[in-house]
């Protein structure tokens, strides 16, 4: 009998499609692995189950019991508890407060100290034995605070666990002590849901895996049948255009990067890139791609390595060293890092230019109009005005606005990290041609982006990322959805 | 678990250090400045003088617990000054003016500091409005109509039950009423926080607001009850305002919201909610106080109340930061060994179990 089902779960967030019409099935004592690529669905339906989102049509059983949406009280009381991404314990609450939250247990309203403390104790000891009980919540480490979490949902008697990426923050040590909890559970009947981005933790610890892909369900199986090939190609879509036959001449190598190493972020990267070209870093959200970036326009600090411009090393922590030796950063956040609110399009355009449109200390109007309608015309920002709101834009031309604001200073290296983000379809075929112009007229392309259309249609040669470290090197000829997946998420590469 | 009194004991005692050491700080604070003082002027450490600071901070202190609660749960009610003026007038004028008996004139005062903080809750709650912008059009609406009420004039003669009660004396004459009445709201404030339910749903809801309601905590509700307590509070504190000046008056209690708010904070009661306690709010509202009687028995002139009143406050504020970001070092040790897993992390799980520096 299945203990969890969701049938025909649809959700849009403001019209956007999340969920549509997927279906997920967990019997009691398995770990089902639900999988998909970056915003697939998988939080979602893990949001509507745990009662933080309500779906728009379909849905829940637990036991065959139709549970109501948007409403975690009663998804506790059916007993599912959820692990999720983020870090729900109190912080100034203690392991026992944090593990009997909300189930105190007293009478006429007072707290029985003791009670608690033994219950919480039990279910502890389950879980994490010897952990000690009067730490607060911020005292514990993440592989800790998820164990508490965990322990909360056995004293809840919870017999549905979802876990959210619980194995993102954790040791490999961490991770085995996690997997032998989940197995323990398993074997009291508990039925678990895993979301994990890692097929090698996926074959390790699961009996099923659920595919999702766009909001859509894509199927269920037993692992015994599947193998990494078979996962990603139902992870990734086939329908994504055909590599595009122009190919460009790549000149000499302009940027290197040597052995650039971040605590915790970044491990060992070393790649060149040449005039050019579109070199296109591939990979999840979080394998640290945006970090590489701001780490080489000097944003943000590393701990050790080089960035070099025609072999000369640049100071790092300096964008301004960066932007002399002609690197330009599109970054991936436009409105929280790209754009001056509320400034107009004229300001915005000469926002990293000022000292080109300053003179004797005052900044000159005309320049700054001569530049923004140069570089307007040449992008075909569409405007009202160059004395227009920046905000009443479009993200197409806003992003137009940004990238502009970088071409007026002629970058021999421009980093464009997910510049199509938000952006409607004729905007970012716009970009795209763009980009490939910027490239033919000999620029050094570093392109960031994780929709894998853009990688084929694009890509000279591409790096995926993951977990920090660089864990493939494609050629234009290599590139493949499978390849840049399979490099993406798994250990082994078969392709 | 052969002495599990012991060890039972053992953690009473930790727990009360860990959950009380913040506030050596504060303690310190005030045994400097009562030092201080005492050296300064011999009437410090009078009888009287004690039981004048004491009997002072009471009213401050009464609406600063229902301030605590507000605070804990990561709100703030700016409007505690205004609602002191509004009840004075009120269960003076209802008698006075309205003709109703003292006791309905009380209960009608008591009720519109709940209906007040009712609105503040819901408002915040349900409207998902900024605490501080909700009260803060509460300052000016209830002092508005306290006002409008009196016609900005002092209501007198106030009921006799406020005279019984503004003279009433403890311990042959000594000890006024306030004292004890506070001292038991204190209690009852600290009892709720520490050791019932909805204490803990408090403190909860304050640290982590999803996690809360997650977890099946109706946080709305305790959201809405904190400002509940806060608003009925404030109530009781125009009530005893009202029997201490023996005068309904439109202007008392206005600016004591300032003084609330900080005493709640120097307690050291987070500002992000989740964290601090009762006994920290009291002692706040004592510094507060003993900065106050400095001002009269230094002859000090009284204009520089404020000026003494805000060293105060801007010295226990830093001392309060310094003890934070000493916790905050201890934090970053914390996190920095949580980082160095996630590097062991970054290497293969299968291949590098060896790897296994970390405890």
């Amino acid at each position: 009998m299945s203990l969890l089902k969701a049938n025909n779960i649809h959700k849009r967030f403001q019209g956007v499609v999340a969920l549509e019409g997927v279906n997920f099935e967990l019997k009691s004592g398995e770990v089902h692995a639900l999988l998909g690529a970056n915003g697939a669905g998988k939080s979602t339906l893990i949001k509507i189950v745990s009662g933080y989102h309500a779906a728009d049509e379909g849905e829940i059983l637990v036991n065959e019991v139709k549970i109501p949406f948007n409403d975690p009280k009663a998804s506790h009381k059916a007993g599912i508890a959820t692990i999720h991404q983020e870090h729900n314990l109190i912080p100034h609450m203690s392991v026992v407060d944090n593990v009997m939250l909300g189930q105190w247990i007293g009478r006429y309203g007072v707290v029985s100290e003791e009670e608690c403390r033994k219950k919480a104790l039990n279910a502890i000891n389950r879980v994490v034995p010897g952990l000690d009980l009067d730490l607060y919540g911020h005292q514990l480490t993440p592989a800790e605070g998820q164990l508490v979490e965990i322990a909360r949902a056995l004293s809840e008697e919870a017999k549905i666990l979802i876990m959210d990426e619980p194995t993102t923050s954790l040791s490999p040590r961490e991770i085995e002590r996690l997997f032998n909890v989940m197995r323990d559970l398993k074997s009291q009947g508990i039925g678990i849901i895993f979301v994990s981005h890692w097929l090698e933790e996926i074959f390790e610890i699961c009996d099923c895996v659920t595919v999702f892909r766009d909001g859509r369900y894509v199927g269920s199986e037993d692992i015994k049948n599947l193998d990494e090939n078979t996962i990603i190609r139902m992870m990734v879509n086939t329908d994504v255009p055909e590599l595009s036959p122009q190919k460009r001449n790549p000149g000499k190598e302009i940027l290197k990067v040597r052995n650039l190493c971040k605590d915790g972020v970044l491990q060992n990267i070393s790649f060149d890139l040449h005039e050019g070209e579109i070199l296109t870093i591939g990979g999840l959200v979080g394998a640290g791609r945006t970090e590489l970036a701001r780490c080489i326009f000097g944003v943000d600090d590393y701990d050790s390595g080089e960035v070099l411009i025609d072999n000369i090393p640049i100071p790092k922590n300096s964008p301004r060293a960066a932007v002399k030796v002609g690197i330009g950063f599109v970054p991936e956040d436009r409105k929280g890092q790209g754009l001056a609110r509320n400034l107009t399009v004229r300001e915005n355009f000469t926002l990293s230019l000022l000292d080109k449109v300053t003179h004797l200390g005052f900044i000159s109007k005309t320049s700054e109009l001569d530049i923004s309608n140069e570089q307007s015309a040449a992008l075909k920002v569409k405007a009202p005005s160059m004395e227009a709101n920046i905000m009443t834009l479009s993200g197409g031309n806003a992003q137009k606005v940004v990238i502009g604001r970088w071409l007026a200073r002629k970058p021999r290296v421009l980093i464009l990290d997910e510049p199509t983000k938000g952006v409607d379809v004729g905007a970012k075929a716009e970009i795209h041609r763009l980009i490939g112009e910027f490239a033919e007229s000999g620029m050094a392309v570093l392109l960031i982006t994780s929709e894998m259309p853009e990688v084929l249609l694009l890509s000279d040669r591409v790096l995926v990322m993951r977990e920090g470290r660089i864990s493939g090197k494609l050629n234009r000829s290599e590139v493949s959805p499978e390849s840049v997946i399979s490099f993406a998420t798994a250990e082994e590469v078969v392709y | 678990m052969n002495s599990k009194s012991k060890t039972g004991f053992i953690q009473i005692l930790r727990s009360f250090g860990r959950k009380f050491s913040d506030l050596q700080g504060l303690l310190i604070a005030i045994l400097v400045l009562g030092t201080v003082l005492s050296i300064l002027s011999d009437n410090f450490l009078t009888g009287n003088n004690i039981v004048n600071i004491l009997y002072q901070a009471t009213i401050v202190a009464v609406v600063a617990l229902g301030q605590t609660f507000v605070i804990l749960v990561g709100g703030i009610d700016l409007s505690v000054g205004s609602l002191i003026a509004l009840s004075s007038v009120l269960s003076v004028g209802l008698t006075v003016n309205n003709g109703l008996p003292p006791w309905l004139g009380i209960t009608i005062t008591l009720i519109l500091g709940i209906i007040f903080g009712l609105a503040h809750g819901l408002a915040v709650t349900k409207l998902r409005m900024p605490s501080l912008i909700v009260t803060l059009a509460s300052l000016s609406l209830a002092s508005g109509l306290a006002y409008v009420y009196s016609e900005g004039q002092n209501i007198i003669p106030v009921p006799e039950v406020f005279e019984t009660i503004g003279n009433a004396q403890f311990f042959g004459g000594q000890i006024p009423v306030f004292i004890p009445f506070a001292l038991v709201l204190i209690i009852i404030s600290y009892i709720t926080l520490t050791k019932t339910r909805f204490g803990r749903q408090i403190y909860a809801v304050g640290g982590n607001q999803m996690a809360s309601r997650l977890a099946g905590i109706p946080s709305n509700r305790v959201i809405v009850i904190a400002f509940v307590i806060s608003g009925l509070s404030a109530a009781v504190g125009g009530l005893m305002m009202t029997a201490r000046l023996q005068s309904g008056s439109p202007i008392i209690g206005s600016g004591m919201e300032l003084t609330v708010i900080a005493a709640v904070v120097i307690g050291g009661t987070s500002l992000f909610g989740g964290q601090g306690n009762v006994i920290g709010t009291v002692l706040g509202v004592l510094l507060l106080t003993m900065a106050s009687n400095a001002i009269v028995l230094l002859s000090i002139p009284p204009n520089y109340d404020k000026v003494f009143t805000g060293l105060v406050i801007a010295i226990a504020a830093a001392l309060d930061i310094y003890r934070q970001g000493k916790n905050t070092t201890n934090m970053s040790r914390l996190k920095r060994s949580s980082s160095g897993k996630e590097v062991a992390k970054n290497s293969n799980p299968k291949t590098e179990q060896n790897n296994s520096n970390v405890s």
